[in-house]
């Protein structure tokens, strides 16, 4: 019992540093997210254009590639970030593409005569957008920004390539010392306690949504 | 012009991408008046509707309300306003949809009362009492805090009526406003625009409702293929239409 507990002190301290990265990266990239599907769908070419390659290289490369690149290329051309800076930059720019495609097609969801009615009673394509189309969107789009965020909790793990001491990480540096499993499955649990905390907290927000249908 | 004429088309041109809708239309509407437009689907009638409040923007023609010219042609360029004077002309237009349009994230009326807040920036207790009456008016004041899934098709498209008219404008738009509803239930949306029309609004109404054109409306306008075949008061055209298109037109619908 003791030396389980010895196993679990270090491997909080571990899931702080993964938590951070997952509250962080969600905290900067879901606003990114948003305002990259509306540059995505706006009506200035260039922009949609570079929103379009700017999607392309995220979704279309590891995210292990751009944690890489991001650590060991940037600093050659005289970027050099602290490690958590680093890790955040990556995974808010690849998780704001994700949400930018949800976010998008949520947006494209929305039936043209909604907007056709915030037109025809003055508003502006900004407030139809921030008052009508968004908060509509917003409903539909729980369910697959539910599964991102849940993706980026486990994704968290692959910092460990970085040298930082995330929940992952801790357990197997205890593995290889101790040449005991136990940390993996601790690793396991802690893992599923938050993802168990998210999807609860997703539900939540479902049903607070569910006051209207469509 | 003289002063009662609220809405001037001249030679309304407009394309969808090879297809021509609307073929050099004409048409005036004057205060207080009831324009019903009637005619087949696809004659283009819808499109004319929102040709006027710039749902669709035309390729040629002149659009003149209440002295103020939406478009007009420039050096035989077709021209639209500024922004500022748009906004100015389109604010004084209301439009109900056939598929009402309701915000279905908002109750009853915050529908109404959105967008007085948002774009005339007027304080929620100022706008409520004014939304109440509204909704009193077409006899839904009891569902003020429900949403709009919870009401019946003839309650949303009287719900949308009242949306429209919070912002208080000159002339109402109607683009088959019943065209959704089950036949039960047309009738109070129907008696809703009546009582619209005996408190003098201007209104223009898309429709295939025969008696409300019949029994209402002060003009009536019969379209088909993007031309206006034939109009004149309801009581010549439906009892005596001159056009062979009119006359099995309304063979069919009576």
């Amino acid at each position: 019992m003791e030396k389980i507990i010895g196993m679990v002190m270090p491997m909080l301290d571990g899931s702080g540093i993964t938590l951070q990265i997952f509250f962080i990266t969600l905290a900067l990239s879901l606003p990114l997210g948003l305002l990259v599907a509306l540059a995505r769908i706006s009506g200035i070419r260039p922009l949609r254009f570079a929103m379009e390659v700017y999607i392309w290289l995220m979704r279309g490369t590891p995210l292990m590639l751009q944690l890489l690149f991001v650590y060991f290329a940037l600093p050659m051309v005289g970027i050099l970030l602290p490690d958590l800076a680093a890790a955040l930059l990556a995974f808010t720019l690849n998780y704001a593409a994700y949400f930018a495609e949800i976010f998008r097609s949520g947006i494209q969801s929305i039936e043209r005569g909604q907007y056709e009615a915030a037109k025809t009673l003055g508003m502006t394509y900004i407030q139809t957008m921030r008052r009508i189309i968004i908060p509509q969107m917003l409903k539909r789009v729980l369910p697959p920004i539910s599964n991102e965020t849940i993706n980026l909790v486990k994704d968290t793990s692959l910092i460990y390539i970085l040298a930082m001491n995330d929940l992952l990480r801790v357990a197997r540096t205890i593995v290889q010392r101790e040449f005991d499993m136990t940390p993996f499955v601790i690793a396991g649990v802690f893992y599923l306690a938050m993802t168990f905390v998210l999807t609860w907290l997703f539900n939540t927000l479902e049903a607070r949504y569910a006051k209207y249908d469509e | 012009m003289s002063d009662d004429v609220m809405i001037r088309m001249n030679q309304i041109y407009k394309k969808f991408n090879q297809l021509e809708v609307l073929k050099g239309i004409d048409l005036e509407v004057k205060r207080g008046e009831v324009l019903a437009i009637i005619g087949p689907s696809g004659s283009g009638k819808s499109t004319l509707l929102r040709c006027l409040n710039r749902l669709e923007t035309i390729e040629k023609g002149t659009i003149e309300v209440e002295g103020e010219f939406l478009v007009q042609e420039k050096n035989s360029i077709t021209t639209y306003t500024d922004a500022v004077t748009a906004k100015m002309i389109l604010g004084k237009m209301g439009m109900v949809f056939q598929q009402f349009n309701l915000f279905p994230h908002m109750t009853v009326l915050e529908n109404l009362i959105e967008a007085p807040i948002l774009v005339k920036n007027m304080k929620s207790g100022d706008i409520i009492p004014v939304a109440e009456q509204l909704l009193a008016k077409v006899g839904l004041l009891d569902k003020r805090d429900v949403y709009p899934s919870r009401l019946s098709g003839g309650q949303k498209q009287r719900v949308a009526i009242a949306r429209a008219l919070t912002m208080k404008p000159d002339i109402m738009l109607f683009d088959e406003p019943t065209s959704a509803l089950d036949p039960e239930l047309t009738g109070e949306v129907l008696k809703t625009m009546r009582q619209l029309a005996e408190e003098h609004m201007t209104m223009i109404v898309v429709t295939h409702e025969m008696a409300f054109a019949r029994e209402v409306a002060n003009k009536v306008i019969f379209m088909a293929d993007g031309e206006i075949v034939e109009q004149g008061n309801p009581q010549s055209l439906f009892a005596n239409p001159q056009e062979l298109r009119t006359k099995s037109f309304l063979q069919n619908m009576l």
